[in-house]
């Protein structure tokens, strides 16, 4: 019964504090603002998508060839980063699927290649990975940062429940109330229990009240749409949240214990929210670097890479010996001049066994044109063969330097629950690395549908792979790319590691704080 | 009498915990950014002379006019500023190196070099590393320099109501703006010795190396930026009194105080950038300027191209005459030359607009996100150490101004040659002379004190007057607020 009373107390205090008032309307002004710029944001990335879409169906729609394809598929803008923005707004969304190259994470051996060969088109064989972001028209805008939902109450509500907490034990205390509260027949733990319950009603608060105003305002855009998985989602960033803000709640409750002044566990507490919020995981990233450079494991990769094309040559040229093709690859100029045989064109740019090739044929009949049909054959063959093996060696190296990287970034940051709640968050809205990795092998999979569906309309032995007046190309044999966003189950399954981490620091902090609690003399 | 509250006022705050957790906290910052920049400097600078090296090497090596007038002074990199640990501004981000843009070869003529837009290193934020913000003086001064000072004066006057003590402090012969400068004094001096010392810390640090040693200049860059911080922290000290002076109770001060930093100092200088370019007219997106390039192009070959079929026409209705089919030979050098040049024109000039309105939607947004200290400070330090946006624009300036040179050495060194047609942008109408490497023109990024003090001018002075605003408005709200 008196701890009933005690909460409700408790409740009230807070409810009615001034505090409390300026920092809910703080919160709410903030998270309306935000989420306006935030859909505002996200409608940009929508129209650039579908623009992007439409301009690809074109191209496909205008290749003459199948050897020249050109072909890119977008990951469609995730609602969700309104909540929590991740590597959505920043991690490439486009990517070429081609038959000389791979969609991977990220290209590792970019910056130790010189930089002519950067440029030098299709020389080298690389891996395929995502370009630019969605909507992005003016990149210098990227000088300013953009807010998610997930920032606000990351730092804004871990403030004001150190607020709550900093006097919570330390000022009743000072002031006498302590002593009072537990002359009554009440346990040291139902006080702490009720003063815990009723700070963490009160940060619910705000936290509701902004999920709200921002559900209605995405209820005005048409653009948000949000299914019943979504706001399971939404729910565990919500629960996510509680998690977080219990444990800034329990942090300022163990040093209002320890320190018994309110005065200085307030200096501790902000100096500590200082450092845990702001400082640290920008310190972490800045300073510490586990991974080093790797220039070694890059050069190498480069070798091997260099390697497998040097290979391919040979073999090419194995295959030229037994065929009356004279001349340089692919288009033979030795063997067919003085002959009327065809109009070239296209892209035969460097010395690798390229397969674009787009050329106007004159007379079908000449028995050298099978002899053509059959190298490009060989050649288009030979290039996925390749594509795979290099990506086999850059895959490698994305696990060796660019995960790792990502990994220990984030390892060293989860030191700070601030950190913890942020890829917790990420990891619930789907906008996490996991999930750009999901995007990246959705990819690999439509560039081996691709290249099936080519195999079964036996389309690289056709005339129309190279050709451009040779009958029409039917692209209806393209499949659709489709990107589903993992299942909630998965989501949920990403999150849960950081999430039990926040439990668990809140079990610990809660047993120290009770601790430290039941030995205060009052 | 003031000095003697000034005094009282440190020594309170010396002594308390705050101060030494101040300390402790920007000693470890500053220590951790010098030693990052001993790292990662040298680096920088050996890249930059290994790149404008082999440029000049580059660029020397062509001999003939054309060939220099199509290749064109080459690649044009920014100096890296030898203040980056103060201000990062995004370094990584914006373009370091000018280019060319738009190739064709056309009838035996081919394009000549024009500045692109330069490109900018997306890799730097578009990649799957978590983001975070760099350690600079900026972070440290624009989040710590703002939240400490609040720190220190939050109970400055509601505290001292609290106790009673402020009553008693008036009793005696003292007046109320003594009182207000005494301790607006006593807690800008308590802020700033702890800053001073992780700041020389930091200086020290930096000066062991050879490589990122300081030059004079520097240094009096180093001194005013030291000033804008003090300044800085000057402004919030007063907001902080203001909001004491107006509360009854220190708790609640210190959450207004706390709510407003976050507004002003965490979210307004991000939030407000982008809710500013909401408003603004779009920019062309990369595609549509594009499509404007091709268009302007396609335009100008058929202007060509008419011209060149009346020539035919000319020429064939010449017959014989030998003046008629000199002066059609000239003719078609003429339009030869203005084809070529006017290629050339369009392109930069397509290429300056749209530099120049996605620079102006920048710089707009800018404008409107100079409501929060934050960022005026921010802007201060960025243009006083030689980085971020408006050294950007700085260095393209830098570029143009050398392309102009530039092509003005090349025009001079044609018409000294007697033997040239003069017709610039063709191979077989310019000098065919070999000019001598020493003499062309070479460019070097640099970037002198008046220039960063220029563009810093008005946000320094914006900062002046916020704190003379500020600390105005706590001398008012003080002399009315009741006891």
């Amino acid at each position: 019964m008196i701890f009933l009373t005690l909460i409700r107390q408790e409740l009230l205090t807070h409810l009615m504090s001034a505090r409390f008032f300026a920092a809910v309307i703080i919160t709410l002004l903030l998270v309306v603002t935000n989420t306006f710029v935030l859909i505002g944001a996200h409608e940009e990335r929508l129209a650039d998508y579908s623009q992007k879409e439409a301009v690809n169906r074109e191209t496909v729609a205008a290749t003459p060839a199948y050897s020249v394809l050109k072909l890119k598929v977008q990951r469609p803008p995730n609602p969700l980063s309104l909540f929590s923005a991740g590597l959505e707004t920043r991690f490439g969304s486009d990517i070429d699927i081609a038959f000389d190259s791979v969609p991977a994470l990220s290209d590792p051996i970019a910056d130790v290649r010189p930089e002519e060969e950067q440029w030098a088109f299709g020389s080298v064989p690389s891996l395929s990975n995502p370009g630019v972001p969605l909507g992005i028209n003016n990149p210098y805008l990227y000088l300013f940062s953009q807010i998610d939902l997930a920032f606000i109450f990351q730092v804004v509500l871990s403030l004001l429940s150190l607020l709550f907490a900093y006097d919570a034990i330390a000022g009743d205390w000072e002031t006498g109330t302590l002593r009072l509260v537990l002359s009554h027949p009440v346990g040291r733990g139902s006080v702490l229990l009720a003063k815990y319950l009723a700070a963490m009603g009160c940060l619910l608060l705000p936290v509701l009240m902004s999920l709200l105003l921002a559900l209605i305002q995405c209820s005005f855009a048409r653009s948000l749409q949000f299914g019943t998985d979504d706001f399971l989602r939404i729910g565990g960033i919500v629960l996510t949240t509680i998690v977080y803000l219990s444990v800034f709640y329990l942090i300022g409750l163990l040093i209002s214990a320890t320190t018994r002044r309110a005065a200085t566990s307030l200096m501790l507490c902000m100096f500590l929210w200082v450092i845990l919020v702001l400082v640290y995981p920008n310190w972490s990233r800045f300073a510490l670097n586990p991974v080093g450079d790797m220039r070694a494991e890059k050069l190498s990769a480069n070798q091997q890479i260099a390697q497998i094309r040097e290979e391919a040559d040979r073999e090419r040229d194995r295959f030229l010996a037994s065929s009356p093709l004279k001349g340089d690859p692919p288009l033979f100029f030795d063997t067919f001049t003085g002959t009327d045989f065809f109009k070239g064109g296209g892209w035969y740019l460097g010395d690798f066994p390229r397969v674009n090739i787009e050329i106007e044929l004159k007379n079908t009949a000449d028995p050298l044109v099978t002899h053509l049909r059959r190298y490009y054959e060989f050649a288009a063959t030979l290039q996925i063969q390749n594509a795979e093996k290099v990506y086999l060696v850059g895959e490698q190296l994305v696990a060796q330097i660019s995960r790792r990287q990502a990994r220990w970034d984030e390892r060293l940051m989860k030191l700070s629950p601030a950190s913890l709640y942020t890829f917790a968050t990420a990891a619930w809205a789907g906008t996490d690395l996991d999930s750009m990795t999901d995007y990246i092998r959705a990819a690999q999979t439509y560039r081996r549908t691709l290249i099936d569906a080519f195999h079964e309309r036996d389309a690289f032995a056709s005339l129309q792979w190279f050709s451009t007046n040779q009958g029409t190309v039917d692209w209806s044999i393209l499949p659709d790319f489709r990107f589903e966003r993992a299942d909630i189950s998965i989501n949920a399954q990403r999150a849960l590691p950081e999430l039990l981490l926040l439990v668990f620091i809140n079990l610990v902090l809660f047993m120290a704080t009770f601790l430290v609690f039941i030995k205060i003399e009052v | 009498m003031i000095w003697h509250i000034v005094t009282r006022e440190l020594l309170d705050h010396l002594t308390s915990l705050r101060f030494a957790l101040t300390t402790l906290i920007l000693v470890a910052l500053m220590v951790t950014n010098a030693v990052v920049h001993l790292q990662t400097h040298p680096e920088r600078i050996r890249k930059y002379s290994e790149n404008v090296s082999a440029s000049h090497t580059e660029l020397k090596s062509r001999t003939q006019l054309y060939a220099m007038l199509q290749k064109g002074p080459g690649k044009l990199y920014k100096r890296p500023s030898s203040l980056t640990f103060i201000a990062d501004g995004g370094d990584a981000f914006l373009p370091s190196k000018s280019v060319s843009g738009g190739f064709w070869r056309l009838y035996g003529l081919s394009y000549i070099w024009a500045m692109g837009v330069p490109r900018l290193n997306m890799d730097a934020i578009s990649n799957h590393r978590p983001t975070a913000v760099v350690i600079d003086w900026v972070f440290i001064i624009t989040y710590l320099l703002s939240f400490i000072p609040l720190l220190f004066t939050f109970d400055a006057l509601s505290g001292e109501r609290e106790r009673g003590t402020l009553r008693l402090c008036l009793a005696n012969s003292i007046s109320r703006p003594a009182l207000l400068v005494g301790k607006f004094l006593g807690s800008l001096i308590a802020v700033l010795i702890p800053f001073y010392f992780a700041v020389l810390f930091n200086l020290a640090i930096i000066s062991t190396e050879s490589w990122t040693q300081l030059s004079g200049t520097d240094w009096g860059r180093v001194g005013l930026i030291v000033l804008i911080a003090s300044c800085y922290a000057g402004i919030f000290i007063a907001i902080g009194l203001i909001v004491s002076a107006m509360t009854r109770e220190s708790r609640l001060s210190l959450v207004v105080l706390l709510l407003i930093w976050v507004t002003a100092v965490v979210f307004m200088p991000s939030t407000l950038g982008t809710l500013s370019t909401k408003w603004m007219p779009s920019v062309q997106t990369h595609h549509q300027f594009r499509k404007a390039k091709s268009t302007a192009f396609d335009q100008i070959l058929s202007d060509f191209l008419n011209k060149r079929e009346t020539l035919k026409e000319r020429r064939q209705s010449a017959g014989t005459s030998q003046e008629a089919v000199a002066e059609v030979e000239t003719s078609e050098l003429e339009i030869q030359r203005e084809f070529v040049n006017k290629d050339m024109e369009t392109r930069e000039q397509l290429s300056r607009q749209h530099l120049a309105a996605q620079s102006a939607q920048v710089l707009h947004a800018r404008q409107i996100t100079r409501c929060s200290p934050a960022a005026i400070v921010q802007y201060a330090l960025e243009s006083m150490a030689g980085t971020g946006f408006n050294r950007h624009l700085q260095f393209l300036e830098n570029c143009h101004l050398h392309t102009r040179q530039f092509r003005d050495f090349i025009v001079e060194m044609d018409s000294a040659d007697p033997e040239s047609l003069h017709f610039i942008g063709i191979p077989k109408g310019m000098s065919e002379k070999p000019v001598s490497p020493a003499a062309i023109p070479m460019f070097e990024d640099k970037l002198t004190f008046q220039d960063t003090l220029n563009s810093a001018i008005m946000d320094i002075l914006l900062l002046i007057l916020l704190l003379g605003i500020f600390l105005s408005g706590a001398f008012l709200v003080f002399l009315r607020s009741e006891i």
